[in-house]
């Protein structure tokens, strides 16, 4: 029996709000605390979380974190990971992806994609909002007791329209209000106070685990604006590791088989080994790079020094730098003209990145934060901000790419066009094409180029109820508002007839509103559901017991009972086999509940008897 | 100057309060000028409108109503979304001046669709150098034309400015030639900027498969 713990002075729990950073290899969560942001570091971890779900069973809660990537090698295809490629996206969008993908990723007629586990499609949004789940318990955890609810939660300053939805949507499945969606390298800005210099432009260099970006932002007043961004989906922290594993690989190819080069516990055991070499050498001159295979009695060890490694990864480098030239060439800029360089992801402690990194921009980057820590601690300040904590820090991000509607010709009108500060809007008048027509047909797309075929589709909607008049009479006026979040709402009015119509936008790739709400009700279902799961084993469990016991004193009972008695007792014990064969809690429980009243009289007999001084104060079946 | 329906302090924007931070329902109001609390007029001075944007920004900010109810969060936003709207209109000289002609009642884009002969010629040329551009090895005479013509089209861009301004300073009178002027030069610049795009992206293309 546990103790209620009551705190009489504060009983109130007050809501704090939490940073989230929902990483492709990894996620964390910061919270404001005493002046200033700290990452959430449960059981005195380094907080990160993998942005792994494992799935042991049909029915089996799933693992998040730690113990899910544990059994990456044992359960592949049952381990989600990189969910975050998908989130928003088409599977024409993942094609790079899919093949690196053990598990299988497909699309329904809607065009959203859908993972299969264990027979059950699930979407990518779901597996996120379990990701989110558990970074929010982590964080609850560590506020003991105060209920953290809201976040602000990072995005790549790429992310399009559905993508930013798709992460807000998989919030609302784990049950956290989403105060703001905010772009990752304005975070990292945020994080080094950035805000505070008057003016100037920084880039964000940011080399995670498996993907690169590189930002340019213009920092004026304390307004963020993302100038430009580029960078490499498929290039990160793991293809480091990879150019030393490549090294293992290559010594070894002479002593074992294609077979055994390509087995998945053999690589992984040569990822952790190439791993640690390659956080040595970000401390250490040189490292042993080792590697034993006990099965095969072959074992790899040899001296790698700092050198050699910066050799090996020297043409990856490089493509970083390839996409910040892009960057800064889009910003219309040069290396000269930035002010400063954050540096973000684990992959950027490696001394040759770094290097490079000062090399090319001609000044030191700001490594004082931990590297992992910034883009969640950026998403904590934004979080105080946002729960009233701070007036001098004002974010104005932008809108990474162009709104518009798909005009008769197949071309693009565009309403809201790429930089536009958010919150913004934009109207546009429309009119119809026939006499008489009484509706017209959108094509919501987002990008820059000037066929909307080349764009993304963000949804369609059909504008109905127009009185019929001669073609082009009506005047129809479409409007765009994008909230801070960057996400649209679009509304149209017939300002002929003053009518408004409400406009559903189909998502493509997205959830409908609608379709969150079943995901909501079926996880409270299914919440449900584990709940009766668990009691029902409990039940039977205790069942089975009052059975046993009450078989092995039967005849007793037999002999010494009253027959209204023992009748009572030997219908109990058949209700009882029966309700071992059923699964409903309720009926199981009854079930029980009359048992114990049927058997207390054969536990009065029994402590009558002889054994009464020793049995006293125990129930039937201790004895 | 309009006063604030809650304290009654004149207003420097009619979206929001200096003086008691109310923020203020705004039915219809389109014209950029007013919700900047500026004349009307083609002159602008850019450091007061940034100065502008920033403090009004802080009167109505959504970050700043995060905690507030739903319906102050969503004034909020739509105030802020008609600020940064208006913005994006006065700061850009393009965009601005084709705001005036409207409001002054001038032509459209649609309606002023001639083009002077001689200036079409020239769109011409513009065409054959970026298509020869394209393609073209680097260093090449084809690629080195995209320079000689990135200046002959920002400085063209430059004087249309210097015409539209002179046409604007004072505001001409609704119904008078210039607007019909104004429209045919705006229009030119929209051929200006559509092989300056293109310009760009040919360049960046370069710059990537380097
Ligand atoms: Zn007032």
């Amino acid at each position: 029996m546990g103790y209620i713990e009551l705190n009489v002075l504060n009983n109130e729990t007050t809501t704090v709000a939490m940073g989230i950073d929902l990483g492709t290899t990894n996620s964390l969560a910061a919270l404001w605390q005493d002046g200033r942001p700290v990452v959430i570091k449960p059981d005195g971890k380094n907080g990160k979380i993998p942005s792994v779900v494992q799935f042991p069973g049909p029915n089996a809660i799933p693992l998040v974190g730690g113990k899910a990537l544990e059994q990456a090698v044992v359960d592949p295809r049952n381990t989600i990971f990189s969910i975050k490629r998908l989130m928003g996206r088409g599977l024409a969008d993942v094609q790079d992806d899919l093949a690196a993908f053990p598990f299988p990723v497909t699309e329904n007629v809607r065009g959203l994609l859908q993972i299969d586990v264990h027979g059950k499609p699930m979407t990518p949004q779901e597996i996120s909002s379990l990701i989110l789940m558990r970074v929010h318990d982590l964080a609850c955890r560590a506020m003991s007791g105060n209920e953290v609810v809201k976040a602000v939660i990072t995005v790549p300053a790429y992310f399009d329209e559905p993508q930013r939805q798709a992460t807000r949507d998989a919030a609302r499945l784990a049950g956290i209000e989403v105060l703001r969606i905010i772009n990752e390298p304005t975070a990292a800005s945020l994080a080094y106070g950035l805000d505070r210099r008057g003016e100037g432009t920084v880039v964000v260099y940011d080399l995670g685990g498996g993907t690169f970006d590189v930002s340019v932002l213009r920092i004026e007043d304390g307004v963020f604006r993302v100038l430009a961004t580029s960078g490499d989906t498929h290039l990160g922290g793991d293809d480091l590791d990879r150019a030393l594993i490549d090294m293992i690989r290559g010594e070894l190819s002479e002593q074992l088989g294609p077979d055994e080069l390509n087995d998945p516990a053999f690589l992984q055991a040569a990822k952790l080994a190439a791993e640690k070499c390659k956080v040595e050498l970000s401390a250490h001159p040189r490292a042993d790079l080792h590697l034993m295979v006990p099965d095969r009695r072959v074992s790899f060890r040899r001296t790698i020094s700092r050198e050699d490694f910066e050799a090996a990864i020297a043409p990856l480098v490089e493509r970083t730098l390839d996409a910040c030239r892009l960057a800064l060439s889009d910003a219309g800029l040069t290396n000269s003209d930035i002010d400063e360089v954050v540096m973000v992801g684990g992959s950027t402690r490696v001394p040759a990145v770094l290097k490079r990194v000062e090399e090319f921009f001609g000044r030191k980057p700001h490594t004082e934060l931990n590297p992992d820590e910034v883009v969640a601690l950026g998403a904590a300040v934004q979080a105080h901000v946002l729960t009233g904590g701070n007036r001098d820090i004002l974010l104005m991000d932008v809108i990474p790419l162009s709104l518009g509607l798909e005009t008769m010709g197949g071309a693009v009108d565009k309403l809201i066009t790429r930089n536009s500060t958010i919150p913004c809007q934009s109207t546009e008048g429309f009119t119809t094409h026939v006499d008489n027509q009484t509706g017209i047909d959108f094509n919501v797309v987002q990008g820059e180029r000037e066929l909307a075929s080349d764009c993304r589709s963000l949804g369609r909607f059909k504008l109905t109820g127009i009185p019929p008049m001669p073609a082009g009479m009506p005047k129809i006026a479409v409007r765009f508002h994008v909230d801070a979040d960057g996400l649209l709402t679009v509304s149209a009015k017939d300002e002929s007839s003053g009518a408004t119509a409400s406009i559903e936008i189909q998502p493509m790739h997205g959830l409908t509103d609608a379709e969150v709400e079943g995901m909501l009700e079926a996880s409270f279902a299914n919440a449900q559901a584990d709940f009766d799961a668990r009691r029902v084993v409990d039940l039977k469990a205790e069942l089975e017991t009052m059975l046993r016991v009450t078989e092995k004193h039967l005849t007793t009972a037999r002999e010494h009972l009253d027959p209204e008695s023992l009748t009572d007792l030997e219908d109990a014990v058949r209700s009882g086999k029966h309700a071992m064969t059923l699964n409903d809690p309720r009926e199981i429980q009854t079930v029980r509940d009359g048992f114990e009243r049927a058997t207390l009289p054969l536990a009065a007999l029994l402590m009558d008897s002889v054994a009464k001084s020793a049995l006293a104060g125990k129930k039937l079946d201790e004895v | 100057m309009p006063e604030c329906p809650a304290c009654h302090a004149p207003l420097e924007t009619p979206l929001a309060c200096g003086a008691c931070g109310a923020l203020i329902e705004v039915e219809g109001e389109s014209d950029p000028f007013a919700l900047f609390g500026l004349a009307r007029g083609w002159e602008l001075d850019a450091g007061e409108l940034k100065k502008r944007l920033l403090r009004f920004g802080r009167m109505m900010h959504p970050d700043f109503y995060a905690a507030a109810g739903d319906a102050a969060r969503e004034l909020a936003e739509r105030n802020t979304a008609a600020l940064n709207e208006a913005h994006d209109v006065l700061a850009n000289d393009f965009r601005r001046a084709d705001w005036l002609v409207r409001a002054l009642g001038g032509p459209t884009e649609s309606d002023e669709r001639q083009m002077p002969q001689a200036f079409l010629m020239d769109v011409l040329d513009w065409n054959e150098t970026l298509d020869d551009a394209r393609g073209a090895a680097p260093g090449s005479a084809e690629i080195r034309a995209l320079d000689e013509l990135g200046e002959t089209l920002s400085s063209e861009r430059g004087e249309a400015f210097v015409r539209i301004g002179a046409l604007l300073t004072p505001l001409p009178d609704p119904g008078s030639d210039a607007l019909g002027r104004l429209r045919r030069e705006l229009n030119a610049v929209r051929y200006l900027d559509r092989a300056l795009r293109e310009l760009k992206s040919l360049r960046l293309q370069h710059a990537s498969t380097r």
